[in-house]
């Protein structure tokens, strides 16, 4: 069958065109309608493989169905666990505790979910872009192949081919029982019955946000940790976020390595691991083990050797240039199956938008990776844009770098007596004037809400002394970025005191 | 001051009783120097309240400072903390509690917002799995933490000045007719080539010549010593304060009504089972008509602030005020008299702690380290209503920038959506954004 066709795996595309996106993931869709929209004939070609415990979901990608949404709707009920307890402080009669039914959650989440796969959906057809929940494959670099349910077998040819296809989660192959018990993020969100006392392992912001919302809903949860916290991230900033959920009823095992698992009779998880300082084992008895150590690009059952695309030899994430062109030249690749890009949903569909403008809307605008902003939704948010501090010393140079802070106490903790501790925000900028920003760090409530106007500022080159006239909301946490006054360098205490 | 008023009744006949009672600041009647410094002195010495540093000037001397900042709230303790940084002797005059309106009477204050969030979540908790949560409200409880807060504010406040070394002058200042800028303050006088003005607003009450039994209502600042929720309330104005504390009522559970235009209540009663607000209102397209609400135990006035600017004596130097009583300033807060500043609410401009913070900032930067050019950019200063849901603004408003631009010139970009945390609750609300582009750069 010689059918244009694009495959998109992911949120619903708004673009329509002559192309194959494989894999309809947020990016795929944007795509595909987009390019429809140019007035291109499209196809989007998306198929989910069951994860290893047999989970599956609809259109969308991993940002709908296993990542962000059901994440942060998780996250949110955590949190309202932790104003419930606030409330009695504010006059509010609420008996405590308040217990919490992991059910109703579970499928107001999964409900939504499931509204947003059909949104997807129907965008597609709106846009008329063609549809196809096939396994694709490259037969040659014109054509895909998949077989549909029946048995029947697709064949696909464009002129032009996206590959949008993401990442799963990685399994720990080489531990015993890791396979058969554990189980991912891929699955936790579409668990039916309460994981009930869980062992996540990873120190990745997936493992620190499912941990961080499974405590907050009363579960007992461990996180166990080889060596660093969010590597990659600001690690001031990461210690912190860690130092708040240990605080918070979190337990960790830090630098300890999982060796086995296995199932005991009365159905518990028993996890054998090893300190890796002093070489001493340990066990540990629980209902639910998380694997959440890392993601792997899903190209193995894409044959892109067929089609002659290459790929990177050390992660098999496939390579791209700055107009995400891959090695063949109308094949391209964009979001988190590609090498040295951020795994960012937003990204993803900004970098596919820009590539169907340049492709069909005769725009010659490249993505811009620099300054992406970003949030993890652990407890205690932490949002963050530009360089750590540490990234911002390696390219400068320590006296080239002012580093300016401050402790904060938001006022909705003060009559909620909350620990505040960790409330904390950094600018980092070029010491030279007028002080370039280089990065900003927030840990504090809502910091996703926080960090994403300063990111227009940042990318508009603002300095310090910009920020400093830049007059403050009250009250807010927010307002706090534009009264840093301490520096580091200083040595001065830089806890907030009274009102400005 | 109670025990001020004491010492001069015991020197005076009934005149002074009456003049004393009568006037709300401390205006001294003209009474022989001498027998004034003699009453003062006896006062000052009852005073429990620690003296400042420094030993007292004699009596009769005017004491002298680098800057007097007349106003302990959020633009004089911050031009104040900044010019004793810069190291200026500052000295700041205060009448009631330091922190000002800001700390003490703000609606954007901890009770406020917090409240309702923590509403917002017990009704929303059921969706999100926690199912026995049910809350039934209690003001007492809140009043007694967020009286216990601001009072730590007053104190931290006060703290903060001991430690940059600024004097506290508790009283109430006006200006004399000294030839050099002078303030006067339960008697004493005060000078400094450098005095800041920075007092602040109160709540707007309608008079009771307009509208009869106006007084029995409550402004913002009542609404902050309320010992119960009210049942039925009636909140009268249109701006960001009537806004707030109407939500918060109503979400709170007390029956509340807001009333948009204050010159259409006619008159407020009081009854045995409450107050009875009589207004005229008019459906669109009918004639008005009178109504009455009845049973009303909150009734509020919302309509407005004026500045406090009344009791200074300002034309004893000639400043110059509008006919509402603002100060006029130019761009770097100078008013009409070399030598005399203002800023905050009392100005007019731009009534926002952040605003009268960084000006008085500004303004110490100016006169204490000779930036000759600092001064705040009161364009696009960001600000938020606390409503329900809150509304958070910077820049023109759509009318603005057409009016600026040309309707032609002028690209609205926007966008309504349910935000996720409803993706789950039965209670939804929008969110709505606008962004307003000029010109072919769409700015």
């Amino acid at each position: 069958m010689a059918a244009m066709a694009v495959a998109l795996r992911g949120l619903g595309g708004r673009f329509r065109w002559r192309t194959q996106a494989v894999a309809g993931g947020v990016r795929g869709a944007a795509r595909g309608a987009a390019a429809a929209q140019l007035g291109r004939k499209v196809a989007v070609v998306d198929y989910v493989e069951p994860s290893p415990q047999g989970t599956r979901w609809g259109l969308g990608g991993t940002c709908v169905n296993v990542g962000c949404i059901p994440k942060k709707l998780m996250h949110q009920a955590a949190l309202l666990g932790g104003l419930i307890q606030d409330a009695p402080h504010y006059g509010w009669e609420v008996a405590q505790p308040v217990p919490h039914d992991w059910r109703k959650m579970a499928e107001a989440v999964q409900n939504h979910v499931k509204s947003l796969n059909w949104g997807h959906r129907v965008q597609l057809q709106d846009r008329k872009v063609k549809y196809f929940n096939i396994k694709a494959s490259f037969v040659d670099e014109h054509t895909v192949c998949g077989v549909a349910k029946g048995g029947k077998e697709i064949l696909l040819s464009a002129d032009h081919i996206i590959i949008a296809t993401g990442g799963r989660p990685r399994y720990p192959t080489h531990i015993e029982g890791a396979l058969e018990y554990g189980i991912t993020s891929d699955d936790i969100f579409w668990l039916k019955e309460s994981p009930g006392k869980t062992l996540v392992v990873g120190a990745s912001y997936v493992a620190l946000e499912c941990a961080g919302f499974l405590t907050g809903i009363g579960l007992d949860t461990t996180v166990m940790i080889r060596s660093i916290p969010l590597r990659g991230f600001d690690q001031q900033m990461s210690s912190m976020v860690i130092e708040h959920m240990a605080s918070h009823g979190t337990q960790f095992l830090r630098g300890c390595a999982p060796s086995r698992v296995r199932r005991l009779p009365d159905g518990h998880l028993q996890v054998t691991w090893e300190d890796c300082t002093t070489g001493k084992e340990d066990t540990g008895t629980f209902d639910t083990v998380l694997w959440a150590i890392g993601r792997v690009p899903d190209t193995r059952s894409l044959n892109l050797e067929k089609a002659g695309v290459d790929t990177s030899p050390d992660t098999q994430k496939i390579l791209v240039d700055s107009r995400e062109g891959t090695s063949v030249p109308h094949i391209y690749a964009i979001g988190d199956v590609v090498e040295g890009r951020p795994e960012l949903t937003p990204t993803a569909i900004m970098a596919g938008r820009l590539l169907v403008q340049r492709l069909f809307g005769g725009s010659s605008d490249l993505m811009d990776y620099d300054n992406v902003p970003t949030t993890v939704f652990t407890p205690l948010e932490y949002g963050c844009v530009g360089l750590s501090e540490e990234e911002a010393v390696a390219r400068h140079g320590q006296e080239h770098v002012e580093v300016y802070h401050a402790h904060y106490k938001p006022l909705e903790f003060t009559v909620a007596g909350r620990d505040a501790s960790q409330c904390y925000v950094k600018m980092v900028c070029l010491r030279e004037p007028p002080q370039l920003v280089l990065g900003l760090h927030f840990l504090g409530p809502n910091a996703g809400e926080v960090t994403q106007g300063f990111a227009l500022g940042i990318k508009c080159g603002a300095s310090y002394a910009q920020v400093m006239r830049t007059v403050g909301i009250h009250p807010t946490c927010s307002e706090e970025v534009v009264k840093l006054r301490i520096s580091k360098r200083s040595g001065l205490d830089p806890t907030v005191t009274g009102c400005g | 001051m109670a025990l001020l008023t004491r010492a001069l009744s015991a020197r005076a006949g009934p005149s002074w009783r009456r003049a004393a009672r009568a006037s709300p600041g401390f205006q001294l009647p003209l009474l022989e120097p001498a027998a004034v410094t003699r009453a003062l002195s006896r006062a000052m010495a009852c005073r429990q309240e620690p003296q400042p540093q420094g030993p007292p000037p004699a009596a009769g001397a005017v004491a002298s400072y680098d800057y007097l900042v007349i106003g302990g709230g959020s633009g004089g303790l911050a031009s104040a903390r900044r010019a004793a940084e810069l190291g200026a002797r500052a000295a700041v005059v205060e009448s009631h509690k330091l922190g000002g309106t800001c700390v003490s009477t703000a609606v954007c204050s901890v009770r406020g917002r917090r409240f309702v969030s923590a509403f917002r979540s017990t009704a929303c908790a059921r969706s999100y799995g926690f199912p026995s949560c049910e809350g039934k409200f209690n003001w007492r409880v809140i009043k007694e933490k967020r009286d216990a807060y601001v009072s730590r504010l007053n104190t931290i406040y006060q703290n903060n000045l001991t430690k940059s070394h600024i004097e506290i002058i508790r009283g109430h200042a006006a200006f004399t007719s000294d030839p050099k800028p002078t303030i006067e303050v339960s008697g004493k006088k005060y000078t400094a080539p450098h005095i800041l003005i920075a007092t602040g607003g109160v709540p707007s009450i309608p008079h009771e010549s307009q509208i009869p039994g106006a007084s029995l209502g409550i402004t913002s600042d009542g609404f902050f010593q309320l010992e119960e929720l009210p049942s039925r309330s009636v909140i009268v104005g249109a701006g960001y304060i009537a806004v707030e504390i109407a939500g918060i009522l109503s979400a709170l559970g007390s029956k509340t009504s807001l009333m948009i235009r204050h010159d259409k209540v006619k008159e407020v009663k009081k009854t045995s089972s409450g107050l009875e607000v009589s207004m005229v209102t008019a459906v669109p397209g009918s004639l008005p008509v009178m109504t009455m609400i009845p049973d009303v135990d909150c009734l509020l006035w919302a309509i407005g602030r004026d500045p406090n600017s009344k009791g200074l004596s300002l034309d004893k130097l000639g400043i110059q005020t509008d006919d509402k009583g603002h100060i006029i300033v130019d761009e770097f807060q100078n008013t009409n008299v070399k030598g005399i500043y203002a800023v905050g609410d009392v100005c007019g401009k731009a009534l926002l702690t952040p605003v009268a913070i960084a000006a008085g900032r500004k303004l110490a930067h100016r006169l204490f380290e000779h930036k000759e050019d600092s001064k705040l950019d009161y364009n696009n200063i960001p600000t938020v209503v606390f409503s329900h849901p809150p509304i958070g603004t910077v820049g023109l408003t759509e009318d603005e920038a057409i009016h600026k631009y040309g309707e032609e010139n002028v690209k609205i970009y926007s966008t309504s959506f349910t935000p996720m945390y409803h993706a789950v609750t039965k209670r939804k609300t929008k969110c709505v954004m606008k962004m307003v582009c000029a010109n072919k750069e769409e700015k």
